[in-house]
Parts: structure tokens; C-alpha cells; sequence
């Protein structure tokens, strides 16, 4: 299957997984305002190509807006659900320290982000088994320390039913 | 709504069997004889075309000439077994989903406490607070060196355009100068030219001083020989 696009490693998992910026669950919209042409506009042609994905990856829920060769001048406003807006000037800004802004101004900050994990994984115990959905393992038999699947390891003698019950039916 | 209550379900039991229980001693004792009678009590008046088979047959096929004396009866019941089964059946149901609803309540309640004191709380607005007026100061810091740049541009752009003006100036003062001098060159030479007034006069001095041009010259331009004039 051919690569698609001048850059096809954005596309990859991996490289969509590893954006850093989570917004916080009071913004519902992003919208960007640059230039296609100029050098000002360059660190904020390089956000929207090369960080937008990631950031859309890691937030599914909010809306990105990308307005082209609308303004003298690169800028991202953000709005908030309490009709709050804020405004981050880019001009003259590399790709990376917009991104630093961002997450510095709107994102998750790294201890909120582990105290959510920590939560997640209260919600479900790690011992038990069931469905795939819900556990991480589906039968006792993939426990590591239990009698194996008896559909790899043929169970002992004594343990199968056969044998029991032809031992019963002699004694 | 149908009033199911006991006496509403005795009524309707009525018509079925009797259940193992109640046939046993309603039916003439110490009756030793094989199987039930063959109409016992009041039946479905279907005709013997009961209803179709299924599987193999269609719905439109009737039924085998063997299945024409076959009466369907419900499963025979005992009353009074079904009314106390249900009733329990009916206390634990209500238990449990009163239990199970207010399990839901507790962890619905929970979890909508854990949000308000997440979100509502006094530091995270203060936070959020802080960290705007961060951004507006970058932006304030961003929009200085904006103007500065842009102050510096203009500057430089007037320098350009005055330099050039300048440059303009001085081009065409020195055309100017060029081409005065020309014009003065012009008229010193107008004094030598031959009109036709002194023509005579220029004439007759050309045959009074014959001029000798055969001369030889060396690479350092002084002249080597020179013929003599006859």
C-alpha cells in the first residue's frame, strides 16, 4: 500500500500518540488563523501540519477550525464553555514553543494526568478475568501460576473426569 | 391495567389441568387405570385442524390423519403452588431492584460529588486565573517586539528611500555637469572653426605652414624619425 502525503509518518499511531497536549475539559474550540505565504506565518504553518494531528488524536472532542490568508498577523483563540476566549499571538514563534504556550496556557498538566490514570484504574480490578472489554484477561487458564489450557497441556490423569470416574466405577 | 391479584388468577387458572397435586384427589380415588380420560374438563373448541406442524411442513399443510383426536392442554398447575411461587418470586424481584437502584443512586451521587469538587473548586479558577494573565503578558511581550520590528522596518525604509533620492540627485547633477562641459568645450572650439568669412584667410594660412605628418613613432609614443619636408 503506497505512503500517502508529503509526510506519511503523521499518520502513523505511534506518532499520533505521542502528542502531549490534553486539553482541559472546559475548551471546546481551537481555531488557528495564518498565512500560507511569508515568514512570519512559518512557525504556525509547521504547528498546524506537523501538531494538529497529534492534538486532534489526543482530543476527539474538540473542534479545530484552520482559517488561511484571513490576517496580517498568525494567532490561535481558544473558546471556552464559559464563552471565555483567549487569544495566543504566534507570530514569529518556532512550532515547539507554540505548542509549549498552549500546553502550558490550556493542557492537563502532568499531575492531573496521572491522578486521572490512577482513578481509571480504580474502576476495574486487574485480577479478575471475563471478557475481553472489560478484563484484561479472558480464562483462569491464561493466569500465570494456574493449571495451563487444557487445549495446549493435556490435563494429568487424575484431574480429568474420564479417569475419575472410571476410577470411581472400579472401586 | 388488568387486576392480576389472586382471585383474578384463580379464575383463570380454573381452566387448566389440575396440577399433580390437587388431580390426584380430586379425580375418584383408587383409579388404577392407565393415562388421564381423554377430554378432561373444558378444552379449546378448535376443530380437529389444530394448529399447523411445524418444520417440515408448511403453514398451509394440514396436520397428519393421526393427529386428529390430539387435544393440546396447557402444563398442568397447582394453584396454590403457583400462587405462593409467584408471590415470592415477586417480593425478591422488588428487593432486588430496589437494591440494585439504589446501588446506582450511591455511585451516580459519588461520582457527581467528585466532579463539582473538581471543577468548581477555588484553586483551579485561580490557576486558570494565573495562567491567563501569563498569556496576556506574552502576548504583550510578543506584541512590543512586533512593534519594534515593525518601527525598525519603517526606519530602515525611509534610510532606503532617502538614499536613493540622494543618489538620484547627485546622478543627474553630474549629467548635468557632464553635459555643461561639453557645451563649454563647444564653444571654445566654436572660435576655431572656419566660416565662410575667414575661409581666405584660413586658406592662405594652411599654404603658408605646410605641416609634415610622415613622422615614425615607438611603442613609448616619442617620435623616432621624422622625413624632412621638400
Amino acid at each position: 500500500m503506497p505512503m500517502k502525503g508529503r509526510f506519511p509518518v503523521r499518520r502513523t499511531l505511534q506518532y499520533l500518540s505521542q502528542g502531549d497536549v490534553i486539553f482541559k475539559s472546559a475548551v471546546k474550540v481551537m481555531t488557528v488563523n495564518y498565512n500560507t505565504a511569508g515568514e512570519r506565518s512559518e512557525g504556525a504553518r509547521k504547528f498546524v501540519f506537523f501538531n494538529i494531528p497529534q492534538i486532534q488524536y489526543k482530543n476527539p472532542w474538540v473542534q479545530i477550525m484552520l482559517f488561511r490568508n484571513m490576517t496580517p498577523s498568525p494567532f490561535v483563540r481558544f473558546y471556552l464553555d464559559n464563552g471565555e476566549q483567549v487569544l495566543v499571538d504566534v507570530e514569529d514563534k518556532t512550532n515547539k514553543e507554540i505548542t509549549e504556550h498552549i500546553r502550558k496556557i490550556l493542557g492537563k498538566t502532568k499531575g492531573t494526568l496521572e491522578k486521572e490514570e490512577k482513578e481509571r484504574k480504580k474502576l476495574s480490578h486487574p485480577a479478575t478475568f471475563g471478557p475481553k472489554k472489560y478484563h484484561l484477561r479472558e480464562c483462569m487458564c491464561e493466569i500465570e501460576g494456574q493449571v495451563p489450557c487444557p487445549s495446549v497441556v493435556p490435563l494429568p490423569k487424575e484431574m480429568r473426569g474420564k479417569y475419575k470416574a472410571a476410577f470411581k466405577k472400579e472401586a | 391495567y388488568v387486576t392480576s391479584g389472586p382471585a383474578a388468577m384463580l379464575r383463570a387458572l380454573r381452566r387448566c389441568r389440575p396440577g399433580p397435586a390437587l388431580g390426584a384427589a380430586l379425580s375418584p380415588a383408587a383409579r388404577p387405570g392407565p393415562g388421564p380420560e381423554p377430554l378432561p374438563g373444558p378444552f379449546p373448541a378448535w376443530g380437529p385442524r389444530l394448529v399447523p406442524a411445524r418444520g417440515r411442513k408448511t403453514r398451509n399443510d394440514p396436520p397428519a390423519k393421526s393427529k386428529a383426536s390430539r387435544l393440546k392442554l396447557p402444563p398442568p398447575v397447582d394453584p396454590e403452588e403457583l400462587l405462593v411461587v409467584t408471590e415470592r418470586y415477586r417480593l425478591h424481584r422488588l428487593v432486588l431492584s430496589a437494591l440494585r437502584a439504589e446501588f446506582r443512586a450511591e455511585v451516580l451521587q459519588k461520582k457527581r460529588e467528585a466532579q463539582l469538587s473538581r471543577e468548581d473548586s477555588v484553586e483551579l479558577s485561580e490557576e486558570h486565573r494565573r495562567l491567563m494573565a501569563w498569556n496576556d503578558a506574552e502576548n504583550a511581550r510578543q506584541r512590543a517586539r512586533r512593534e519594534e520590528r515593525l518601527r525598525k522596518e519603517e526606519e530602515e525604509e525611509k534610510r532606503q528611500k532617502l538614499h536613493a533620492a540622494e543618489q538620484g540627485a547627485r546622478r543627474l547633477e553630474a549629467f548635468l555637469k557632464e553635459k555643461e562641459k561639453e557645451v563649454l568645450q563647444l564653444q571654445e572650439e566654436a572660435k576655431t572653426f572656419i566660416t565662410p568669412e575667414n575661409l581666405d584667410a584660413r586658406i592662405e594660412e594652411c599654404l603658408d605652414n605646410p605641416r609634415n605628418y610622415n613622422f615614425a613613432i615607438d611603442k613609448d609614443g616619442r617620435v623616432v624619425k621624422r622625413t624632412v619636408l621638400s
